[in-house]
Parts: structure tokens; C-alpha cells; sequence
């Protein structure tokens, strides 16, 4: 899908903080304060699929919680089709919880093990008081053929234990879209999965986005998935936002030494001699520098330490709308590798 | 769409259904178990008979029947079967009337308690700060009171106690350890992701604490109640056999203080041994059955019947 910057944008992060502050030793002290994310701004442009893709704890879910509200920002504001919705109240509030749902990664968690699967799936609409019975049974039916559940009387009255991860997570993505949301975020929705399976789930919310004209945001560890899905990818570490840009730039031209070495952690079958590595990753960490200095410093190997230890690199559009906070972008490719 | 709506759909009205009829058939293979439900079915009949004695002739009374014949206490005979007590009144039917009575207290005791227990637990549990240290701090004060002490206390400032002020007694004695036990399911589940996914549904907290908390914490409730009737049957035995029970009715604890008082300790054995033998079993009748729903409701032990 070709981007064009004159489509309308559905959520946007503008500049959010959020931190975690672990318990202190005392009672009422503070511990450390981790940052998750540090000053992240997207924008999420309507019918896309926007690939969050980082390494465990660099922030990517948190992320994703933040924007269905399941955290609350320190800083930084959340619009939803421009509209804030931090101050949402009332009808305002579930409109919102309607048009904003979530996928989540472990489908054997995130389906109540006491709910049949006709439970689950219809509680939203349930929840929302739309249609009467028959008109929920119509649409529960409805979404189930369209996730591949079907034929759904096969389905309706087993409870989660009698499926399988991938059913389990086809319940979950039923129960998200049965309310006909504007924007899903799937938090790693293949994580718990087996290849083959991943691959039915990654068509089914392609599907999805074709049928429903629904927005997705689809956090990742995995730039192969990010790949196969995505439009844009945006690449965070360390809760900073390191790399932005469509999923070709991303990973065909990858400017951020950091998206280099996480396309040089993909496992390559049956190509090692021909596959160009970067080799952007120090094999050991150095020092982490005292200063606000670029999060990736101490674990990259393009770093001079006279400028990156010091100054923090600000996102800077390289080329058409392909954003790198990296000061050896431009010029990264021909220099050192 | 037409075709879409002629299709005839299969959904079940109750689909729990077969997870019930799977757990029985868990249960069936648990030996205890089958004791258990098998005294209690006989406890059962027993309190479904005490209506029949009186029927027959009105000396059959529990409390007011007098055999006119007799002026003491008697052995078993034809005429009674277990006997009479010291002014000829028949034991048989004052036994009957007893595995009422102890089905009464100790079914609606516990209820009360698991009800209260649950309720109290879950909210602790899912609003968390200040309202969960109130209620767990609350529930510690009423844990740490001896039950029988206060009851007695009670009784000796108010007189004799009905039998539903000691129901409602025990029951408000009972719930902080049951509570405490629902407090910990509800925390592990609060944070679980299918609580969350009801949150971004737009799930209100009362909607989240009794549709996805509730049926997911109330197995274990009714595995406390089984054990929960055990105690509220006992407290209510050693009530009466001290005698604080209700003087008007018939319970097995109160039977014990009859033979007690009138004298009739080591002389009746005819009448001391069935109910304190009652006693017993109803309480390990309902242990049992609590520990087979125990092993129902483990998921190890379910995997490995392998139903599913």
C-alpha cells in the first residue's frame, strides 16, 4: 500500500512519558524509577497497520496499553480521531472502549476460562447493550465465520480449555472486533504460536482490515512479521524511539544501527554466505555514559564517544518520510560497514 | 442473509451444564466422595423422615410427645426403637428431628458465611488501597475472636438464643477466613489479561467483579462451605450440650445435654451414642465430600482424568 501523507490520522502520541517507579525499601520511599517510554510521538494514519516493532522491555506494550487506557501517562497527551481522550467521562468513555480495542499476546490467558466461547465473544455487545439476543447471536455468528471459527456451531458452546492456541486466539480477535472497532492493537497476537499458525492469524487481520476498514496497531519482536504486515514500522528501544519510516525503508535501507542489528539477529536459512550483515552490535557492553546521551550508545559499535555519549540524537527525516535518531544515518551506510 | 437466517443455530442454553456432568464424573471415581455423598444422602432421608413419627400417633412428638406408659428412661423396643428419654419421650424421633435441625444450622450457617465471605473477599481483592486494608484488617479482628466465647457471652447477656440468632451468629464469625481465601484468587485474577480485555471492552467494575471474577472464585466457595457446615454443626452441638441451644427445638447437641443433665451419662447408652455418633459422621460426611470437590476442582488432577 502506497502512503500518502494526506490521510487522516486516527491516534496520536504526542510526547509521552511513562514511568514505572518500583517500591522503596521503607515504607513511602520510592525505588527506581524505570522510563518505558520517553517522549514517543506517533501518528497512526487511518486503514493502516503500524508495526511496533523492539526487544523485550523496551517499551512496545506499554505502548499499545496506553493507548486502549489500560495505563495512564505521566506526560504527553492521546488523541483518538483529534479528540484527547484523557479527560473521557461517561458516555464519552465507552464510546471510546467501543471504537478502541485490544489483542492480546497469550491467548491461554486472555479468554475467561469460565465463559463458553459464545460468552466471550457476544460480552462486549453485551457490555455496549447493542441489538437484542438474535441480533447478538447475528453478529457473533457473523464474526466467527470471518475470523475462521466455523462452522460456529461447532464452537459456541465449548469453553477455552477444549481449543487450541490458535482457536483460542481467533476467540480473541472475534471478541475484539464483534464491536466493529476503528482501531485494534494486537500486542504480539502470535507470540504463543507455532509458525504455520501465526501465518493464518497475520491473514486474518489483513482480512480484517479489508473487511472492517479497521486500523492496526501491531506490536512485534519480530521484523519478519512486521514485514509480512505492516505499512509503517516505527523501531523503539529502551522506550525511545529510534527509527521510523514504511516497512520497506525499514528493513530493506535500515538507517538506525539498532534496526540493523535486530535484522541481523533474523535467523537466515540457506543464505549466510550471501546475506550482507551489519555488524552494528558491540559484542560487549561498554560503559553506559553518564550523560543524556543516545540510549543505544553502550551497545553500539558506530558511536563516536565524543558526540554520543554526550548529546542525544533527535529524530531527523533522512529521507521522504523515513525518520532515524541516529547522528551517522545519513552517511552510515557507505562509512564502516 | 436469507439463507444466513434460515440456518437453524445450535447454542445451548446452559453449556455449563457439561462441565458439571464432566466434574461429576471426576468426582464418581474419588472413593471419599462416594462415602461422603452417600452418608449425606442418608442424612438426608433421615431429616425427610422426621415428619413421618409424629404422623403416626402424637406421642411421637420430638419435643411433646409422652409416651403415657413410661415415666423413665427405656432401652429399645418395639414400641420405640431407639428407646425413650427420661420422661418417655421417643428417641428415634428426637434424632430424626435432629439431622433437620443440623442440616438447617450448618447449610444455611455456611451459606450465609461463604455469601458474606465471597462478596467481601472479591471486593477486597479487586479495589485493592484503602478499601481492601479496612476489610482484611476488619476480617482479622473477627478471625482472631474465639467463636464460642462470644457466642456464650452472648447468650448469657440475652438469654436463651433462637436457633437462626445462632445461625446468624456463627455465619458472622465464619466468613474473614473464607474472605481471606477469595482475597488472594481475586488479586492473582485481577491482573490476568482476560480482566483486562473485559476493562477495554468497556466492562464496568461491578460488571468485571461478578461476571469475570465471580464464576471463577465461586468453585472455591463452595468448597469452603463444605467445610464451613462442618463447623457451624459443631458450634451448634457444643452450644446446646452446654446449654445455650434453643429450648425449642430438637438438635442433636441438645439430646446430649438431656442425657447429661437428667444423669443418664454411663447409665443409656442407647441414647448417648446415637447422636454424638450423628455428630460425627454428618461432619465427616461433609469433609469428605469436600475434599473429593477439592480434587474436581485441581486442574492437575482434572488434565490427568483427561476428560477434554
Amino acid at each position: 500500500m502506497k502512503m500518502n501523507n494526506d490521510r487522516e490520522t486516527i491516534i496520536e502520541l504526542e510526547h509521552i512519558v511513562k514511568k514505572y517507579t518500583s517500591r522503596g525499601f521503607f515504607f513511602g520511599t520510592r525505588g527506581n524509577e524505570i522510563i518505558a517510554l520517553n517522549k514517543i510521538s506517533i501518528k497512526i494514519l487511518k486503514g493502516e497497520i503500524f508495526g511496533l516493532v523492539g526487544e523485550s522491555g523496551s517499551g512496545k506494550t506499554t505502548a499499545g496499553r496506553l493507548i486502549v487506557r489500560l495505563e495512564k501517562p505521566e506526560e504527553g497527551r492521546i488523541y483518538l480521531n483529534g479528540r484527547e481522550m484523557a479527560g473521557l467521562k461517561g458516555k464519552a468513555l465507552k464510546n471510546f472502549h467501543r471504537k478502541v480495542q485490544m489483542i492480546f499476546q497469550d491467548p491461554y490467558q486472555s479468554l475467561n476460562p469460565q465463559l463458553s466461547v459464545f460468552d466471550t465473544i457476544s460480552e462486549p455487545l453485551v457490555i455496549h447493550k447493542i441489538g437484542n439476543t438474535e441480533d447478538r447471536e447475528d453478529a457473533v455468528w457473523q464474526t466467527m465465520k470471518s475470523v475462521g471459527l466455523s462452522p460456529p456451531d461447532d464452537f459456541v458452546n465449548r469453553y477455552p480449555h477444549q481449543l487450541s492456541g490458535g482457536q483460542r486466539q481467533r476467540v480473541a480477535i472475534a471478541r475484539a472486533m464483534v464491536l466493529n472497532p476503528d482501531f485494534v492493537v494486537a500486542d504480539e497476537p502470535t507470540s504463543m504460536l507455532d509458525a504455520s499458525i501465526s501465518a493464518q492469524i497475520f491473514n486474518i487481520l489483513i482480512e480484517m482490515r479489508e473487511k472492517f476498514q479497521v486500523t492496526l496497531l501491531f506490536i512485534t519482536h519480530s521484523l519478519s512479521a512486521a514485514r509480512y504486515l505492516c505499512d509503517r514500522i516505527a523501531v523503539i528501544y529502551k522506550g525511545n524511539m529510534m527509527e521510523l519510516g514504511s516497512a520497506d525503508q525499514v528493513i530493506q535501507k535500515p538507517r538506525h544501527p539498532y534496526t540493523k542489528a535486530l535484522i541481523d539477529a533474523l535467523p537466515k536459512f540457506g543464505l549466510s554466505g550471501k546475506v550482507k550483515h551489519y555488524n552494528t552490535l558491540l559484542p560487549v557492553e561498554r560503559e553506559a555514559s553518564e550523560h543524556e546521551g543516545c540510549p543505544f550508545f553502550a551497545r553500539c559499535r558506530v558511536a563516536n564517544k565524543a558526540k554520543c555519549s554526550l548529546e542525544r540524537p533527535l529524530l531527523k527525516e533522512t529521507d521522504d518520510s523515513h525518520w532515524v535518531a541516529c547522528f551517522y544515518a545519513e552517511n552510515g551506510t557507505e562509512k564502516g560497514f | 442473509m436469507n439463507l444466513e437466517k434460515s440456518h437453524k443455530r445450535y447454542l445451548k442454553k446452559f453449556p455449563w451444564m457439561d462441565r458439571l456432568r464432566g466434574g461429576w464424573a471426576i468426582y464418581k471415581q474419588n472413593l471419599l466422595g462416594k462415602i461422603g455423598l452417600s452418608l449425606l444422602v442418608m442424612f438426608a432421608l433421615m431429616a425427610i423422615c422426621s415428619f413421618i413419627p409424629p404422623l403416626i400417633d402424637p406421642m411421637y412428638q420430638p419435643m411433646t410427645g409422652v409416651d403415657p406408659e413410661i415415666t423413665k428412661s427405656t432401652g429399645p423396643s418395639l414400641r420405640h426403637w431407639l428407646g425413650t428419654d427420661f420422661m418417655g419421650r421417643d428417641l428415634l424421633s428426637q434424632l430424626l428431628a435432629g439431622t433437620r435441625v443440623a442440616f438447617l444450622v450448618g447449610v444455611s450457617a455456611a451459606f450465609m458465611s461463604i455469601v458474606l465471605g465471597t462478596a467481601i473477599g472479591m471486593v477486597a481483592g479487586y479495589m485493592g488501597r484503602f478499601v481492601d486494608t479496612f476489610l482484611m484488617r476488619l476480617a482479622d479482628m473477627i478471625m482472631v475472636m474465639p467463636t464460642m466465647l462470644v457466642v456464650l457471652m452472648l447468650a448469657a447477656l440475652f438469654g436463651q438464643l433462637t436457633i437462626w440468632t445462632i445461625v446468624l451468629i456463627i455465619a458472622l464469625f465464619r466468613w474473614p477466613g473464607v474472605s481471606r481465601v477469595i482475597r488472594a484468587q481475586t488479586l492473582s485474577l485481577k491482573h490476568r489479561p482476560f480482566i483486562e480485555a473485559a476493562r477495554v471492552a468497556g466492562a464496568s467494575h461491578t460488571r468485571i467483579i461478578f461476571r469475570h471474577i465471580m464464576p471463577n472464585v465461586l468453585p472455591l466457595s463452595f468448597l469452603y462451605m463444605t467445610f464451613r457446615v462442618t463447623s457451624a454443626i459443631i458450634i451448634e452441638a457444643a452450644l446446646a450440650f452446654l446449654g445455650f441451644g434453643d429450648p425449642s427445638t430438637v438438635s442433636w447437641g441438645m439430646m446430649l445435654q438431656w442425657v447429661w443433665k437428667t444423669g443418664h451419662m454411663f447409665k443409656a447408652p442407647y441414647w448417648l451414642l446415637p447422636p454424638g455418633i450423628c455428630i460425627s459422621l454428618i461432619t465427616l460426611a461433609f469433609y469428605m465430600l469436600g475434599r473429593a470437590m477439592d480434587e474436581v476442582l485441581d486442574p492437575r488432577l482434572r488434565k490427568e482424568a483427561g476428560t477434554e
